[in-house]
C-alpha cells in the first residue's frame, strides 16, 4: 500500500502541474481573445474556442482529481477503495474489452494532431475531432454493455 | 456460477462493500459474482473462500463447470 501511496502522491503533483499550466494557458487565451483581428474567420474563432474549452476541461478535471486524490490520501479506507478499484479484475477485463488504455492515448494524440492541423486545414480538424468523438462513443458504449453483462 | 457468498455474508452480517474491501475488489464485482454474472478468477475465489475460512469448493458450486 505504501507503493500505491507514493504513486498517488506522484499523481497529485502531476495533476497540480497540469492545473497550473491550464490556468496559465486559460489566462493567456482570455487576453489573446481581445486581440482578434477584424478579418478573422468564423472557423479561426471555432478553433481558438475549442482550444480554450479543451484547456478549461483539462484544468477542471485536474483540479477535481487533485481534490479526490488528496481526500483518498488522508483516509486509509478511501485509499484502499481507490486501490481496489484500480486493480479490480472485473473492471480490468471491461476496460480491456472497451479498448482502454490504448484508445485514450490515441484520442489524446488525435486531438493534439487536430489542433495543429486546424491551423492549416479546417477540414482535417473537423475530421479528426469527429473521429475522436466516434471512437470514444463506441468505447463508452462497449464499456456500458460489458458493465451490464458482467 | 452459483456461489454461497451471499449466504455466508448474511451469516456474518457483512455488507458487500465490507467484503469487497477485505478481499481487495469492488462492491460491484461482489454483486456480479453473487448474481452469477461474473466468474471470479482463481485468486479472487481463493481470497473469498479464505476470508470465510472455507475451501473454494465450499463457496463456489462447480457442478456446472463443464458449461464454462
Amino acid at each position: 500500500m505504501e507503493e500505491f501511496r507514493t504513486k498517488v502522491n506522484r499523481r497529485i503533483i502531476l495533476a497540480s502541474g497540469l492545473t497550473l499550466v491550464a490556468v496559465a494557458l486559460g489566462i493567456y487565451a482570455v487576453f489573446s481573445l481581445q486581440n482578434v483581428p477584424d478579418d478573422a474567420t468564423m472557423s479561426a474563432g471555432f478553433i481558438s474556442g475549442f482550444q480554450f474549452g479543451l484547456i478549461m476541461s483539462i484544468g477542471i478535471l485536474s483540479m477535481v482529481s487533485v481534490v479526490k486524490l488528496r481526500r483518498a490520501l488522508n483516509d486509509e479506507i478511501k485509499l484502499k477503495v481507490l486501490y481496489n478499484k484500480e486493480h479490480d479484475e472485473r473492471l480490468k477485463t471491461i476496460r480491456s474489452k472497451a479498448g482502454q488504455p490504448l484508445l485514450s492515448i490515441t484520442s489524446v494524440l488525435m486531438i493534439i494532431a487536430a489542433i495543429i492541423a486546424g491551423y492549416f486545414n479546417i477540414v482535417v480538424f473537423y475530421t479528426l475531432v469527429a473521429a475522436v468523438l466516434a471512437q470514444l462513443a463506441i468505447s463508452a458504449g462497449v464499456k456500458l454493455v460489458c458493465m451490464t453483462k458482467m | 456460477m452459483k456461489t454461497r457468498i451471499k449466504e455466508l455474508r448474511k451469516k456474518r452480517k457483512l455488507s458487500q462493500e465490507e467484503l469487497a474491501l477485505e478481499v481487495g475488489t469492488t462492491r460491484q464485482t461482489i454483486t456480479s459474482i453473487e448474481v452469477g454474472k461474473y466468474t471470479a478468477s482463481l485468486v479472487l475465489a481463493y481470497k473469498i473462500a479464505h476470508y470465510f475460512g472455507l475451501t473454494i469448493e465450499e463457496v463456489f458450486d462447480f457442478s456446472n463447470a463443464n458449461e464454462f
